[in-house]
């Protein structure tokens, strides 16, 4: 009898070593993606989320959601206890200017942060991102456009402008009241075009010069020109390019094509990009909330920093021609600038980012109704 | 002993209900409550009273513009549902060959998400979709504009709620008695007389109650408007507009005209369980 209790105590001690030995389980985590597309959803799925469980031994679940729910969700949470650990945004400006508390992300923090451009953690969309966000990726819009209806297509806006009767009803514009940022990207680049380094001025002072009343009667006018009524979201646009009542439009490069190769897009389409330039460069930001556990929030910033590896990061180039937000672009295989420009050709066409400001977007939204003929 | 078992039936009653009430408070009344306070906040703020959301919209000429563009496409999608529904409820009731398969058809339009359907929809009926391609290759007749269009956002309503109505007439048709109809063949009664006078006065409560919920539905309509509505755009869109497009979200906005909506939308709905209990009693 003796012997037995002996054993017993002498295997809960073992046990008990043992598990005070075994290294504690990480924490399973939310990933609230409202930036991806239907291409990204399926790669996030299939290859981003079993790679961070097979490289740090961390569960994420992955959630598609919007910014609007996800932030009310958030106000609500308790302090410390917010459910969603790893944020996607469809816009870190509008999570920045929310009002819900943001996890400041450093290079102690996330060591891959450094390897990003800054003027890119500075600000996007006007807004100044106060260290709040990791940028994951970079898209670019180009001038898309059916090979089937148009040969020669225009070169720049200007020449795009002056020769509008040629594509009358057939120049597909987002409404500029679209959830998606196409409905103000398209009519910011076209005042760009004609303002240039005059965007970099605060709308009120900026809307009682010449120059942008006259740019913004060019919009209203060019809008006559477009195909009416305008889509209501993008998939609608890609509809009227399928039934050929579109032929041209500004949108974004990496959708556009892969579209194509999934039958969603007419598979003659190309890009041409404007002169004066075709965007910004479109961004999409990682975060992390702060009001998170403790524990959770450590997890949280290694997935963030595996996901800016270069691995991960080179892999949204040769896997789904997306430009990676780390400078790596060297690093990928000549192949990939076969199918996409490089990125340094689009950066020179870019749209400086100091000229896109939050006033200028909201007096596009809040005007809408003036450009919807 | 009487007090005593009373008492305890009070409390299993009171058991059973609960988990109901709990259930429609949390659900349904607490978050009504929640969007009633933020519609009377100043926007972006958690203090403060105001009625300016409200007055912003109810007078602006395209807000007021906008309920009556909802309340005419609920109205037309209801009426061509049931004009639609009753011929269809009528064949489907006699059991002909394939009614089983043609039953769980009309039912499609419920199961498949609001969004899929309007995308197939905007195909089907594009310039390019079957229906174009039928007019312009098959019978050499011109295109037909349909979508994106008034009539085509009412055809595609129609599409959507028809099942409402065309599901609570069968019932209706299906629960008559068929001895009343034989009755009436046997006095004499042509098809038409029988239908008039006879089915159709039957059916009636079932035509009402699914008109009722295809007007209830077509007035909160959102996918369908958002990705087919071309200008058209209705409450709900709008509600979304507010909330999805400025940055900050408009909520105090967007909550101030799901409220308008909802008034409105029970305003009508009384209004109209109104005209039909007097149309039942002069029945």
């Amino acid at each position: 009898m003796r012997g037995r209790v002996l054993t017993t105590v002498i295997a809960s001690v073992i046990l008990i070593g043992l598990a005070g030995q075994a290294p504690a389980a990480e924490p399973e985590l939310v990933l609230a993606d409202s930036q991806s597309g239907a291409n990204f959803q399926a790669y996030w799925q299939k290859y981003v989320i079993p790679s961070i469980k097979q490289s740090l031994g961390i569960t994420v679940r992955y959630l598609v959601t919007s910014d609007a729910e996800q932030i009310q969700k958030a106000k609500a949470w308790p302090a410390g206890k917010g459910d969603v650990q790893i944020l996607f945004p469809k816009s870190i400006a509008t999570w920045v200017s929310s009002g819900v508390p943001l996890e400041t992300l450093t290079p102690e923090t996330v060591p891959n942060l450094s390897r990003i451009d800054p003027k890119f953690l500075k600000s996007d969309e006007g807004v100044d991102l106060q260290g709040k966000g990791a940028l994951f990726w970079r898209t670019s819009y180009a001038l898309i456009y059916n090979t089937a209806s148009i040969k020669n297509p225009p070169k720049s806006w200007k020449e795009f402008y002056d020769r509008r009767a040629e594509f009358k009803g057939h120049i597909g514009m987002v409404r500029p009241d679209a959830k998606s940022s196409s409905g103000w990207r398209q009519r910011y680049v076209f005042l760009h075009a004609f303002l240039k380094e005059k965007m970099t001025r605060p709308i009120t002072e900026l809307q009682n010069d010449p120059a942008f009343k006259d740019a913004w009667a060019k919009l209203k006018d060019f809008t006559q020109y477009a195909k009416l009524p305008m889509p209501a979201e993008p998939p609608n646009l890609f509809e009227d390019f399928n039934a050929g009542d579109t032929w041209i439009s500004l949108y974004a490069q990496d959708y556009a094509l892969w579209s194509a190769r999934q039958g969603t897009m007419p598979p003659t389409i190309k890009a041409v990009y404007p002169e004066e330039g075709a965007d910004e460069i479109g961004t999409g930001y990682l975060a992390v909330p702060a009001g998170i556990p403790a524990e959770q929030k450590a997890a949280a910033l290694r997935v963030v920093n595996y996901l800016l590896s270069d691995d991960q990061q080179i892999r949204l180039l040769t896997t789904m021609w997306q430009y990676p937000g780390t400078d790596i672009t060297d690093q990928a295989p000549p192949i990939v600038w076969e199918i996409v420009p490089k990125l340094d050709v689009l950066m020179r066409t870019a749209i400086p980012r100091e000229r896109i400001r939050k006033d200028i977007i909201d007096y596009i939204k809040a005007n809408a109704k003036d450009l919807i003929p | 002993m009487r007090n005593a078992g009373a008492r305890s039936e009070a409390i299993v009653t009171g058991t059973l209900v609960l988990p109901a009430a709990a259930a429609f408070i949390g659900l349904f009344c607490y978050p009504m409550f929640l969007t009633l306070v933020l519609s009377l906040r100043p926007e972006g703020t958690d203090a403060g009273w105001t009625l300016s959301h409200y007055v912003a919209f109810l007078t602006d000429p395209d807000g007021r513009a906008v309920v009556l563009l909802t309340f005419g496409l609920a109205l037309a999608a209801t009426v061509l549902s049931v004009i639609l529904s009753v011929p269809v409820a009528l064949a489907l009731r006699r059991k002909l060959p394939g009614h089983r398969a043609f039953r769980v058809v009309v039912l499609v339009p419920l199961v498949v998400p609001g969004l899929i359907g309007a995308l197939g929809l905007l195909i089907f009926w594009g310039p390019r979709g079957w229906f174009n391609l039928l007019l312009t290759q098959v019978l050499f007749l011109r295109p037909l504009v349909v979508t994106y269009t008034l009539p085509g956002l009412i055809l595609f309503y129609v599409w959507l709620y028809f099942p409402y109505t065309c599901v609570t007439t069968l019932a209706a048709l299906e629960s008559l008695d068929p001895a009343i109809e034989e009755a009436g063949e046997v006095a004499g009664a042509s098809r038409w007389q029988l239908l008039r006078h006879v089915l159709l006065p039957l059916a009636t409560p079932g035509i009402l109650a699914g008109s009722v919920l295809t007007f209830m539905a077509a007035f909160g309509a959102f996918s369908v408007p958002l990705v087919a509505g071309g200008n058209y755009r209705p409450l709900a869109v709008e509600i979304y507009k507010q909330i999805a497009v400025p940055i900050p979200p408009h909520w105090s906005g967007a909550s101030a005209i799901a409220v308008v909506m909802g008034v409105v939308q029970v305003g009508f709905l009384a209004l109209y369980m109104r005209a039909v209990r007097r149309l039942g009693g002069r029945r």
